[in-house]
């Protein structure tokens, strides 16, 4: 048996390193994903005609901001999903409290709490840069969200579940990742609103102290933390179903 | 050209630091063991490898890399915070879930202890 996995091992990673070979060279300038049209229009001309930096996010909430849309939708489905799913309300169940009990023994680690009160801040001051700084460096409404996320599952890990829906009650959860796509979707509803196409942001330079140009950037901004707002909250209503048995009031 | 020697010296002790780690890892006994070569190795390897990294960036002086420099320094801060934390969580979390610590063979107490 070891020896059938030893050779699977060894034809998968033949197989693996044999794909590598045909791939070009990195930043091959000849390389099909580099000579191609579009990709050409995006390297050159997404600084003159958005004012953004950086590509990725460019192509991201501009270019393909409509799919990037229905993407945060996913995210908001897939919570609400989550909940629908998992949520229990009604009597508890006995034994999957006793047992819950047995693993999960609720004490404050004064090593544990203090480090993470101290790195908590910290994190969201990041995931709020990661979040801002989106169209200059790598990062976006998503990264920042899942980040921002991140520090409220830290915070129900190192304390306790209870602790963290003092920030984040379950109702805040499901207004905020609404809020999210609302703010995504109202700003295509203004450029439709201003006269022109559903999320063609360059319209809205008319309600902004900015040039047309300028204008596309900071709606993407905005968008992004439209995002960021949705992701956040889905992460923690995630964790925080999964973690309690749908509870939301004993586990970890 | 002193900066870079500074810098090779920092990186190359980070690098003995991970292998001692890698090694503790692989050749201790038991869980507590293994997460003490882990916590231990790889806090201070990654701190020598980043301040040694820092080092280099400003061989180079002018302000971007000050700023990349400073950033280097802050992650160098956060993983002095987590690394040991995380160890201590782990290592708490398998004390309270009733691992076996190590014993000699024999069964007998270390006369030294």
């Amino acid at each position: 048996m070891k020896a059938l996995a030893f050779i699977a091992v060894i034809l998968t990673g033949w197989l693996l390193m044999s794909a590598v070979s045909d791939f070009p060279d990195w930043g091959d300038p000849a390389s099909p994903a580099n000579s191609y049209r579009l990709s050409q229009h995006y390297i050159t001309e997404t600084f003159p005609e958005t004012s953004v930096p950086n590509m990725v996010t460019a192509v991201l909430a501009d270019y393909r901001g409509y799919d990037t849309m229905f993407e945060t939708v996913v995210i908001f489905t897939a919570g609400i999903a989550i909940i629908g799913i998992l949520r229990r309300y009604g009597p508890k169940d006995e034994s999957v409290l006793k047992q819950q009990a047995t693993i999960y023994k609720k004490d404050d680690d004064l090593i544990i709490s203090t480090t993470c009160r101290l790195v908590i801040p910290i994190i969201q001051l990041f995931a709020l840069y990661v979040v801002a700084h989106g169209h200059h460096s790598p990062g976006g409404g998503f990264q920042g969200g899942v980040i921002f996320g991140a520090s409220f599952i830290l915070l129900a890990l190192s304390r306790d579940l209870q602790t963290a829906q003092k920030w984040v009650p379950e109702n805040r959860i499901l207004k905020l990742a609404g809020t999210g796509i609302f703010i995504y979707a109202g700003f295509g509803f203004l450029c439709l609103a201003l006269g022109s196409n559903f999320l063609d942001y360059q319209i809205l330079h008319k309600i902004m102290p900015a040039t047309p140009i300028e204008a596309r950037s900071h709606a993407m901004l905005g968008v992004e933390i439209g995002v960021a707002f949705t992701v956040t909250a889905v992460m923690f209503s995630i964790y925080s179903n999964l973690a309690s048995n749908g509870r939301m009031k004993e586990g970890l | 050209m002193i900066l870079n020697i500074i810098c090779i010296v920092l990186i190359g002790f980070g690098l003995l630091f991970f292998l001692g780690g890698a090694v503790g890892i692989l050749r201790f006994p038991d869980f507590y063991t293994r997460m003490h070569a882990a916590g231990k190795g790889d806090t201070m390897s990654v701190f020598l490898i980043l301040v040694g990294l820092a080092v280099y960036q400003l061989s180079d002086f002018n302000v971007a890399n000050l700023l990349v420099a400073g950033k280097i320094f802050f992650i160098t801060i956060f993983i002095m915070w987590a690394s040991p934390t995380s160890t201590h969580a782990l290592i708490k979390a398998g004390l309270e879930e009733g691992q076996k610590m190590w014993t000699r063979k024999d069964g007998k107490e270390d006369p030294q202890a």
